[in-house]
């Protein structure tokens, strides 16, 4: 555990009246660097899975980015994966609500319909993938389009711990804490999911 | 559904997951590589929570200072609202003297005592109105 050591040390560092070594904040910062770019990728899958509009999904991501390094990077390495989670849930409820609220407002106000045509265009969006697309790829996506369509169906709950546990590769035990409820419900919320997805998906997959 | 088959589906939509992760396009890679950096710089420029605590806590202190004299002030029965400095002179010197002790009485409400009948004379008169 020498690393929690170090960043213990880093942080106490910070509450003397002396600055903090500057070798102390780097190996802070590495190891924070090191586990968002382990963990942001799938962490965005997910919430587009859950948010569908990739857009909402990258500003809910970058949400709880900015809130765990700003108010939970003095805690050990080991509680930020699950708080990451935590805040990322509370991010997607939020965006979920400001959209349901939003399309209430919405339909009472008179203006102009979006126009996707009129979006800013970003170059890297043209450049094309590595990969080729194959007809196996095609199979694997759709079939991953299913799987998130079914998802979405699911309570919220259900979701979260399907995807924790079986996407994300948490133990019950970070899940629960994550989920902010007993081993118990994480182990309920999670059969209850794969039953459902399996029940949903059974003709097509 | 079999512990089998549920062990089986678990681990495709795993594989299905990841090759997902896997195939996200330049955009999202870049946008999420920003978000990251921007992240890592707020928190390089998060003030030490120290440094916070020693500067709000003095002026909280005043604050509170201030707030207290105002309430206190505003708490005041009517007739002690807005007195002068003269008045407040005149009752603190009737307390110091109705306090002090004179040459001759050990304490100054003897002195009050001792003329009881000239207070009770001085009332009397009052009372009976002006002399015919």
């Amino acid at each position: 555990m020498a690393r929690f050591d170090t960043l213990n040390t880093a942080w106490t560092v910070w509450d003397s009246p002396a600055p903090a070594p500057e070798g102390a904040v780097l190996e802070y910062t590495k190891e924070l660097e090191k586990f968002l770019a382990e963990i942001e990728r799938r962490a965005f899958r997910m919430a587009q899975v859950a948010l569908r509009d990739p857009d909402d999904a990258l500003d809910v991501v970058q949400d709880a980015m900015l809130k765990l390094t700003r108010n939970y990077a003095a805690r050990p390495s080991p509680e930020w994966r699950p708080l990451f989670y935590r805040i990322l849930e509370n991010g997607i409820r939020d965006m979920q609500r400001r959209r349901t609220v939003r399309k209430k407002v919405m339909t009472w106000l008179p203006g102009p319909k979006e126009d996707p045509d009129n979006e800013a265009q970003d170059p890297l969006e043209n450049v094309a993938d590595a990969a080729p697309a194959i007809p196996e790829r095609l199979m694997q996506a759709e079939a991953m389009e299913h799987l998130e369509e079914s998802l979405r169906a699911l309570p919220a709950r259900q979701r979260e711990a399907f995807m924790l546990r079986n996407f994300e590769g948490m133990d019950v035990a970070e899940t629960a804490s994550a989920m902010a409820c007993s081993e118990g419900s994480v182990k309920t919320h999670y059969s209850r999911a794969v039953h459902a997805l399996r029940a949903q998906l059974g003709e097509v997959w | 559904m079999s512990e089998q088959d549920n062990e089986a589906f678990e681990t495709r939509s795993r594989a299905l997951f990841q090759d997902s992760v896997d195939g996200l396009d330049m955009r999202i890679r870049s946008r999420l590589t920003q978000a990251r950096s921007a992240a890592l710089e707020a928190a390089q420029r998060r003030p030490s929570w120290w440094l916070g605590w020693k500067v709000w806590t003095p002026a909280a202190g005043v604050t509170a200072a201030a707030i207290l004299g105002v309430v206190l002030w505003l708490g005041l029965p009517p007739g002690h609202q807005g007195g002068t400095v003269a008045d407040a002179q005149t009752s603190f010197e009737d307390l110091d003297l109705v306090a002090s002790s004179d040459e001759g009485s050990t304490d100054a409400l003897d002195m009050l005592q001792d003329d009881i009948d000239f207070y009770s004379f001085a009332d009397k008169a009052a009372n009976s109105g002006p002399a015919a």
